[in-house]
């Protein structure tokens, strides 16, 4: 009943005026970012904060939160038009999508695209106003030490779920964590790895960081990557036929649900559902045959688990303050810069802010199905800009973003240096997400360890005998275990070929 | 991490981990230099510490690891991109720095008006209308939208521009 009044209460506030054309705003804008082939949710999401600077909270996360979400979708226009992913999740949605444009269907797989994110994110949504008050309940008995192994949870999944080798996910975790220690000493007060540089005092900043390692990084990635040809089809026709609704709504349901539980683990990513919801399709189809040729379950499928994913991740954020993805760490940096802290007690000192987001989602999602549905000729037009003015609007709101936080020059350097590092680690495949993670962490992480450890005068058996605890750091070894026996017949396998 | 793969790719992750102990070799040895404990408890140079000491570690492993892999001979892949698109990221990146370097002893719009034509240039487009507009749209419209509707707080630079 408590749920209900504040979601209602919620509701009320995102309906007005003022936070519902946040919110549209929010939804063109990541539909945009989506549809942009090379710039992806991380990066938009990041390179908008400055947009949302000096608003007030609340619409600034709805804003945001909009542009997450519209990304997610907005992937698909290039996926299905175009055979390649505006955002890594749309991956899979090229297999059927663009064959289904190829055969003049183009309007039909955008159309289901729209509706099963729909789907999705509403079905997720309700899902997450119903778990996340009493997961946020339990979470509040936790102390430092709990919160620590929480946080090394998340981290581990995020590495171990994450990357193809665990052993450089692990170091780009740690990586993160170390960049996260760079200026004064929370506890203490004493200058750490400042080097002498005034600016670092106040520690390397999330936003100049992501904004390089994802905008300028894929800015430099795009201009390496050959521009492909809008295909012609047919998006006059935009709902699916009865047979293929019929086709359809099993696997809007089964994608929602893969989408929805892989959604609350950290680290899965977005990819993994969207794969998974695919393969279980073509698996329980009597007719496999048709994957790969224009099944539109193989488009149905992904998108709903794309959204109801984008959706339930968004539970281990606002009620365990655990980022599940470098996105959803990008959107954990804007309630940071806006002077909250997501977590448990977001939920008892800010329920206004939390449930005005959270009902913000269900109008999001209506917003976002009235502008894909309609509209969606206009997102195909804007993949026929030349990509040189779309470069230079990225690397604006980057330098804007990066300098005006702070107001400081050095932090576009700071952006710089990470845009060619990131490209770097781009070229090589190392991950990128654990790095974000460790950085946006790393704070929280050494403020519950040292606290933890104060408790108990320096004595490290206060994590393992408190329960929940030495329950959560048995966890987190056997997902780093897991990880690595998960990868060793691979290794072995790759090494025993070559 | 390439257990295989193309000698680029190899020489790629070794250049990385020889880069990472760059970070956490000296990470390691100025944070002895804070104190690792204190009367309360853990210090300032306890977290950086272990940090640095595990990635240290584990940067050498994959070191090790990825230089006693086999290379797959014959494999052409590169990890260079051709010439005239290296020369544009470069191009782009020396723009994104002069930028900096001037952003506030300029001002924004002062900085931001060569910089889009120079990058729009560097990145192929040529019709001067189209790149006088953004250029324009770019510096002085987007100042007016954050500096005054947004309030943003953009520089102005030396000339009160």
């Amino acid at each position: 009943m408590d749920t209900l009044a504040h979601l209602m209460a919620g509701l009320t506030a995102a309906l007005s005026l003022q936070n519902l054309a946040f919110a549209l705003i929010g939804c063109i804008l990541g539909t945009l970012i989506g549809v942009l082939p090379g710039l992806g949710p991380a990066a938009g999401t990041a390179i908008l904060i400055p947009l949302t600077f000096k608003l007030d909270p609340t619409g600034a996360l709805i804003m945001l939160s909009a542009i997450y979400y519209g990304a997610m979708y907005g992937g698909t226009v290039t996926s299905v038009l175009i055979n390649v992913p505006g955002e890594a999740a749309s991956v899979i949605t090229c297999i059927d999508g663009h064959q289904m444009a190829k055969q003049g269907r183009g309007g039909t797989a955008l159309g289901i695209a729209a509706i099963g994110s729909f789907v999705g994110g509403i079905v997720a949504t309700i899902a997450l106003v119903i778990v996340a008050p009493p997961l946020a309940q339990v979470a509040l008995k936790f102390g430092p030490p709990e919160f620590f192994a929480l946080m090394l949870v998340g981290l581990c999944l995020i590495t171990g779920l994450g990357g193809r080798s665990l052993l450089a996910g692990l170091t780009m975790a740690i990586l993160g964590l170390l960049i996260a220690m760079v200026g004064i000493d929370p506890v203490r007060g004493a200058p750490r790895f400042t080097l002498g540089i005034p600016s670092l005092y106040d520690g390397l900043g999330f936003i100049p960081v992501v904004m390089g390692l994802f905008g300028v990084a894929e800015i430099l990635l795009a201009i390496q990557q050959p521009r492909r040809q809008v295909i012609k089809t047919d998006l006059a026709s935009l709902l699916p036929s009865r047979e293929e609704w019929r086709r359809s709504i099993g696997a809007i349901g089964r994608g929602t649900g893969i989408g929805f539980f892989l959604g609350l683990i950290p680290g899965v990513g977005a990819i993994i559902p969207t794969f998974v919801a695919y393969v279980f399709e073509k698996r329980l189809s009597k007719t496999p045959e048709r994957f790969g040729h224009g099944a539109i379950e193989g488009v149905a499928a992904p998108e709903s688990a794309n959204n109801a994913y984008a959706n339930a991740a968004m539970i281990p954020l606002l009620t365990l303050g655990i980022p599940s993805s470098p996105t959803i760490a990008v959107l954990m940096g804007a309630f940071i810069v806006n002077g909250l802290t997501p977590g448990p007690f977001l939920f008892q000192e800010r329920p206004d802010l939390v449930w005005a987001v959270i009902a913000s989602f269900f109008l999001g999602n209506i917003l976002l199905l009235v502008l894909n549905l309609p509209f969606v000729g206009l997102w195909a037009r804007i993949l026929h800009l030349p990509y040189a003015y779309v470069c230079v609007c990225t690397l604006l709101f980057c330098v804007i973003g990066a300098y005006s936080l702070q107001q400081n020059a050095f932090d576009i350097g700071v952006m710089i240096v990470c845009g060619i590092i990131g490209y770097g680690m781009r070229k090589i495949d190392m991950p990128i997400a654990p790095l974000v993670l460790g950085l946006i962490l790393g704070p929280f992480l050494e403020k519950s360890l040292r606290t933890s450890l104060e408790m108990s005068a320096g004595d490290f058996s206060i994590f393992f005998t408190r329960p929940l605890c030495l329950t959560l750091l048995v966890l987190a070894g056997i997902v780093l275990v897991a990880s690595a026996l998960r990868l060793q017949p691979r290794q072995l396998r790759e090494g025993s070929t070559t | 991490m390439p257990t295989s793969g193309s000698k680029a790719l190899k020489l790629g992750w070794q250049v990385a981990c020889v880069c990472l102990l760059g970070i956490f070799v000296p990470a390691l040895v100025t944070s002895l230099g804070y104190s690792l404990t204190d009367a309360l408890g853990p210090g300032p140079g306890f977290f950086p510490f272990w940090l640095s000491l595990i990635g240290g570690v584990l940067s050498a492993a994959i070191l090790v690891q990825v230089t006693l892999a086999k290379a797959a001979e014959g494999t052409a892949m590169s990890l260079a991109p051709d010439r005239r698109m290296a020369l544009q990221a470069i191009g782009v990146i020396i723009a994104l720095t002069a930028a900096a370097a001037l952003f506030e002893p300029l001002g924004y719009r002062l900085t931001m008006l060569p910089f889009i034509v120079g990058v729009l240039f560097i990145l192929g487009a040529r019709s001067p209308i189209a790149i006088a507009l953004t250029a324009l749209a770019g510096s002085f419209g987007v100042f007016h939208v954050f500096y005054q509707w947004l309030k943003v707080p953009l520089p102005i630079g030396a000339f009160g521009v």
